[in-house]
């Protein structure tokens, strides 16, 4: 089904050029100006951070994440999705917050930047997000006892297809 | 010594990527999830781009361009979206790594030389936007870990992302299409995927409703994970550089203190405060939009910078700096132009909320104009140049 539709979906190879010369045009341009403006840009440091973040993210982050998710999934539906959710989001809303809590850019001169008690409204957020979701679980659990069917779950052992590899 | 057995290490790779990369059944590791999410991205570094290029030009104009001085609030609009979309993407783009994450094992890693090409460009997406955003949030909250310029770093990488972004969306174009054309009734990974999808939507709209009040007033009782609350500071607002980070603490308080206005001019002008104060006053109401996402509204009054101008007799297509105590830093001095300088709203201020400026707030005398970042707003300004 998807091969003959895909086909006629693709971009003509004007636009495709197109495409590709501006993006190369910029890829050029910013590689440029680190280059050029090296003094500021500081490529080594930049480059640190840069590989840094990506081997952060692959190699700590990720695996991190496929693990909660992994053991959520010994708890069964609906918990487990509001489960998986609630840590999703308090996750994302704690590394956001991470910087704030940790107050690395407090500065004595200045009380005005990070003016609030970051570490105790990050546990109100959070207490939030896990009461929200507590209450979601528990309606969903309590109408399925009734009977109602619930959403079928993509994520369930060997529900899932295996990943489109490329 | 043996020669290394590469056959045998290739093997064993494969083993290894093949291994790790079958292990995830989740049905959410699809093309169609990918592909949602990778629309909405798109969307957001574009609106990134877009405001992130208004900044750079609009503290950095070429000499042709001419910002208007109106909308009052546009830049305080542009880059509010920069720094809010970009905590808003934070959730997004860890939701697309996660479900493109099988793809870093599949194998063999390279098909071809330009699958090569293709891979070492999604790298370089992958790195740039986390590079972009992460930065981008210690960067709003002071933390300056990196030996960098922040500011410049940032606007370098922002083409090379965006680049890499439009050759990516131009080979990834016909899948978006037909992932986004099959329709759901008849897809049983549906509902699952629409959960997943909210959920990721919720936590960016999580982030957005905990920040956005440092700079949207209404909000700011829920700004509990913002950098900045617009009400608290000296007289009630926010302060980026200190009096004594600037190192005019001593300065500020010397009694020969002279606001002076020369260059191109018919007559130099040379004022106390004393003067100043008994020049025809004005009160506005303008915001302070900084460049790091805050802003906060005042009452600003003061002399009108084309009041004091006119005075001078200065040409009505001068261009103007006005120039602050401190003896250095990037942002000792700033450029105005005619747009800005002819608007009434733009003045000379001494007060603000209704008593003198704190020291932390520029005291004697500081710029304030409509639609400006706040880092052009000079503080102890203590001469305009007219050129």
């Amino acid at each position: 089904m998807a091969a003959p539709f895909q086909e006629r979906a693709a971009p003509s190879r004007a636009w495709r050029l197109a495409g590709y010369g501006a993006g190369a045009a910029l890829v050029v341009t910013g590689l440029a100006g680190l280059a050029a403006d090296a003094r500021h840009t500081h490529p080594f440091g930049w480059a640190l951070w840069f590989g840094g973040l990506i081997a952060a993210h692959d190699g700590i982050v990720a695996p991190l994440v496929v693990t909660a998710g992994v053991l959520a999934g010994r708890v069964r539906e609906p918990y487990r999705f509001w489960l998986r959710a609630a840590l999703a989001v308090g996750g994302v809303l704690a590394l956001v917050a991470l910087p704030m809590v940790l107050g690395i850019g407090r500065r004595p001169d200045n009380p005005s930047l990070l003016p609030l008690d970051y570490g105790r409204d990050l546990l109100v957020v959070l207490g939030a997000v896990a009461s929200a979701a507590a209450v979601a679980a528990l309606r969903d659990g309590r109408r399925g006892h009734r009977g109602r069917r619930l959403p079928r779950q993509g994520a369930g052992r060997g529900g899932g297809r295996s990943p489109t590899g490329r | 010594m043996t020669r290394p057995d590469l056959r045998g290490l290739n093997d064993r790779a494969e083993a290894v990527a093949r291994g790790v990369g079958g292990r995830f059944r989740s049905g959410l590791h699809s093309e169609r999830v990918a592909a949602r999410l990778g629309l909405w991205l798109g969307g957001m570094f574009t609106v990134a781009f877009v405001t992130g290029l208004v900044s750079h030009f609009m503290q950095h104009p070429p000499s042709w361009l001419l910002w208007p001085s109106r909308p009052v609030n546009l830049y305080r609009v542009t880059q509010g979206l920069h720094v809010i979309g970009g905590l808003a993407t934070i959730p997004l783009l860890l939701a697309k790594l996660w479900t493109v994450y099988p793809r870093l094992f599949q194998w063999p890693p390279f098909r071809s030389a330009s699958h090569a090409v293709e891979r070492a460009l999604v790298l370089v997406l992958v790195g740039g936007a986390l590079f972009q955003l992460f930065t981008g949030l210690l960067n709003i909250s002071y933390a300056y870990l990196w030996p960098f310029s922040f500011t410049v770093a940032h606007y370098w990488t922002a083409y090379l992302v965006y680049g890499a972004l439009l050759i990516h969306v131009v080979n990834e174009w016909a899948k978006v299409r037909a992932a986004l054309r099959t329709r759901d009734e008849v897809d049983p990974e549906a509902p699952a995927r629409r959960r997943f999808l909210g959920t990721v939507a919720a936590a960016s709209g999580l982030t957005v409703l905990f920040t956005v009040g440092e700079t949207y007033a209404p909000l700011a009782r829920l700004a509990l994970l913002a950098p900045r609350d617009p009400r608290i500071g000296p007289q009630g607002l926010p302060v980026n550089t200190t009096a004594a980070a600037a190192g005019v603490a001593a300065l500020i308080g010397d009694p020969g203190y002279r606001l002076t206005v020369t260059g191109a001019v018919r007559a130099e002008l040379s004022l106390t405060y004393a003067d100043l104060v008994r020049l025809p006053q004005h009160t506005v109401r303008l915001p302070i939009s900084c460049v790091e996402g805050w802003s906060a509204e005042a009452e600003w009054t003061g002399v009108r910078l084309s009041a004091l101008l006119a005075r001078a007799g200065a040409a009505a297509d001068a261009v103007v700096t006005v120039e602050s105590l401190q003896r250095g830093g990037a942002y000792r001095s700033s450029e105005v132009r005619p747009p800005h300088w002819h608007d009434p709203l733009t003045l000379l201020a001494l007060r603000v909320n209704g008593s003198p400026l704190a020291a932390d707030h520029g005291f004697p005398v500081r710029l304030i104009a409509p639609d400006r970042p706040g880092v052009l707003q000079t503080k102890w300004v203590t001469r305009v140049v007219v050129s």
